[in-house]
């Protein structure tokens, strides 16, 4: 244990800096957590470079990180289902819990919502950090701190399979083989998905995919949406009953359109430029529904249990590691996009 | 009976005549019917001036009329639920029965629907016309011809609120007050909608809706759709769960997806250009839902059972009548889009 708190803050665009903070003490209903392990996310990356997502802004110093798991190091009053010693995952997003949102269920819409590394709110990469308790979910000793830090990025795969409505039999068009369309190809295949095939411009990516169950892996060297959905159905034999659109890419999202069946479900992931030329038609006179995907809510349980109960292998992801000594480098090398999921490890203690 | 066949043939794009055409004779599972109503929509007025829509071009010529009530005159073998005399509402897609879509229950998308008047199949702008007798819907006393023929249009908005959603207390949002929209307004109201606020760039058409029942109506006179919607979450008190697109237009598109509260539904009824820009991510973030709508399916029950039993009352909708042999002046009216349902007879005998 350490009895610093070294933490990694992006002080304003283009500035990141590790620093000493103050460690927080767990209130009423939390647990402090002395941090393991912080993958990064395409959305760290994006904050630190541009200093903004949408109008999230950063305006001041704000600690980077939400894909963490660690080891419970403090407990609040009141908490009863942790103790000193548990291994934890940690899902990110904090809701109010008293809105129309919260209490139907659907939390992640919450517009209350302080979610980690998000600004203005403080992230988890750092020695030290203090969460609710109920968003803390202990690791069987089987799961790896590496994998309990996965469950957000499987998280939002299991909230985007879910709401596409894939299941048993059906068949999956994926695209994007990048880390999140890796993990909704994963999901989807432990939900049952008969065939799955995947795009991507990128073919070093779409051989992990492979390698990762893919059936179909489908190289995209047009941005004719049309004609890549074509080259789709041509390769899965059939028109996709789901599409999980995880590029945010114009090209894409038409694919998406066009290649999807009558009747069937296209669910929007990846997150692309605010306003896009669609075939708007097509999609609803043949029933084609759009369904975006904000985070997830109620997931992390579900994907806890796929990757306990080996129904999911998470770990190839990993393809790179630091310490949370060596996080300018391990952003440096996430921003280049080589690699799937760059992992920081903050325990000076534990491997 | 036995008057000549006088049949509305749409014979090329801008050449509608009145031609006589053999009196058809109602095969296995068919009926006959003496032809009493036909609504004009505006897909037929379409294919008149522009000789296409979308995929389906007039290559030869075709009735028109798909909006049709009228009396059983003779009973094909195998028919039992229906008897001569019998007064129906025709619903006019003939599935295939075979497929996986009609299997399945969504006959609607069907790829090998026979639509009456949807080239290359004939509609029902005659005096006689032949259609399956499961497709027929027998008409209560109470119910009129021209109510019958209503039920048509009725069913699309049946099947648009039922998808998007719409139940006791929902706060819908209508776009555009024509005959759709007006529908639209009618089934929503029926099925519990709290309030419905109605929006149409035209103040006459915003009068027929407030007195068809709107709670609330407000005039368009921006092309911003963020304007719009400000409008509209103001007049209304809050955002609507659900919004139903009946004009086509892409701001109303827009407003549509900024003005549904997160979580809720964008129904696309309405059929505009091709592609549209739309900001499919402000959309995707507060996961609103965008569905489309390819006419009904099973659908007209429901539809009738709402007329009959007065929950609905689609009447106002009839503003001007012609018989069968004035079809080329009421398409011409139809086409200036004032009023909202031109009604065509086609039964000399009844009224």
């Amino acid at each position: 244990m350490s009895d610093t708190n070294l933490s990694a803050v992006l002080l304003e665009k283009g500035n990141l800096k590790l620093e000493e903070r103050p460690i927080p003490k767990p209130g009423k209903n939390e647990v402090q957590i002395a941090m393991h392990s912080v993958g990064i996310c395409g959305s760290d990356v994006h904050y630190w470079v541009h200093g903004a997502i949408g109008d999230f802004v950063v305006r001041a110093p704000m600690i980077l990180g939400h894909e963490a798991s660690g080891t419970v190091s403090e407990v609040g009053e009141g908490v009863t289902h942790l103790k000193v010693g548990d291994r934890v995952a940690i899902e990110p997003g904090v809701p109010c819990r008293y809105c129309d949102y919260c209490k139907g269920g659907r939390y992640n819409l919450c517009l209350e919502m302080k979610f980690c590394a998000t600004p203005p709110v403080d992230g988890s990469l750092a020695r030290y950090y203090v969460h609710p308790a109920d968003f803390c979910f202990k690791l069987p000793d089987h799961v790896s701190f590496e994998e309990g830090a996965l469950l957000e990025p499987l998280s939002v795969g299991v909230h985007a399979c879910r709401r596409a409505g894939v299941t048993i039999g059906s068949r999956v068009l994926i695209c994007g083989a990048g880390p999140i369309g890796l993990v909704c190809l994963l999901v989807a295949k432990a939900m049952g998905a008969a065939q799955v095939a995947i795009t991507d411009i990128d073919t070093k990516r779409l051989e992990v995919a492979k390698q990762m169950g893919a059936d179909f892996p489908v190289h995209v060297t047009t941005r004719d949406g049309r004609e890549v959905a074509d080259q789709v159905v041509r390769a899965l034999g059939c028109n996709p009953d789901v599409t999980v659109e995880c590029s945010g890419a114009e090209p894409s999202v038409q694919t998406g359109i066009f290649a999807t069946k009558s009747g069937g479900v296209l669910v929007l992931v990846g997150l692309g430029p605010p306003t896009i030329n669609i075939p708007i038609v097509n999609a609803a006179v043949r029933e084609v529904d759009i369904r975006g995907i904000f985070r997830y809510a109620n997931c992390y349980p579900t994907a806890l249990s796929m990757v306990a109960s080996g129904q999911v292998n998470m770990k190839p992801m990993v393809t790179h590691r630091f310490s949370l000594e060596q996080t300018l480098e391990a952003f440096e090398a996430s921003k280049k996009g080589e690699g799937i999921k760059v992992m920081i490890n903050c325990d000076k203690t534990k491997a | 009976m036995s008057e000549p066949n006088i049949s509305a043939v749409l014979l090329e794009k801008g050449n509608l005549k009145m031609e006589e055409r053999p009196i058809p004779k109602p095969g296995k599972n068919e009926v006959q019917i003496a032809i009493h109503s036909v609504g004009i929509c505006g897909s037929d007025v379409h294919f008149w001036t522009d000789g296409s829509i979308g995929p389906f071009l007039v290559k030869s010529p075709m009735v028109l009329g798909h909006e049709a009530s009228g009396t059983v005159c003779q009973l094909g073998e195998g028919v039992t639920h229906l008897n001569i005399g019998d007064r129906v509402a025709i619903e006019p897609g003939i599935p295939c029965r075979q497929c996986a879509a009609c299997k399945g229950g969504k006959y609607n998308l069907c790829p090998h629907v026979k639509f009456c008047a949807t080239p290359p199949v004939d509609g029902s702008l005659c005096r006689y016309y032949v259609h399956p007798a499961d497709l027929c819907f027998k008409l209560p006393d109470n119910v009129s011809y021209e109510e019958g023929a209503l039920l048509e249009p009725l069913s699309v908005a049946v099947h648009a609120c039922r998808r998007s959603g719409v139940t006791i207390g929902s706060n819908v949002l209508v776009c555009g007050a024509g005959p759709i929209g007006l529908v639209c307004l009618l089934a929503a109201k029926a099925m519990g909608a709290a309030k419905v606020v109605t929006t149409d760039i035209d103040a006459k058409r915003l009068e027929c809706a407030r007195q068809m029942g709107a709670d609330v109506t407000v005039d368009v006179t921006s092309r911003d759709g963020r304007a719009v919607a400000d409008q509209v979450v103001q007049e209304l008190g809050c955002q609507p769960d659900v919004t139903i697109e009946c004009s086509g237009a892409e701001p109303s598109i827009h407003a549509g997806i900024y003005a549904t509260q997160p979580g809720g539904v964008l129904m696309i009824v309405g059929c505009g250009r091709q592609m549209a820009t739309i900001p499919l991510l402000d959309a995707a973030l507060k996961e609103v839902d965008i569905r489309g709508n390819l006419r009904y399916c099973n659908d007209y029950p429901t539809a009738l059972a709402m007329v009959a039993s007065g929950q609905v009352n689609v009447k106002p909708l009839v503003t001007h009548r012609y018989s069968l042999e004035q079809t080329l002046e009421a398409f011409e009216f139809a086409k200036k889009g004032e009023g909202i349902k031109v009604m065509i007879h086609c039964d000399k005998t009844k009224a």
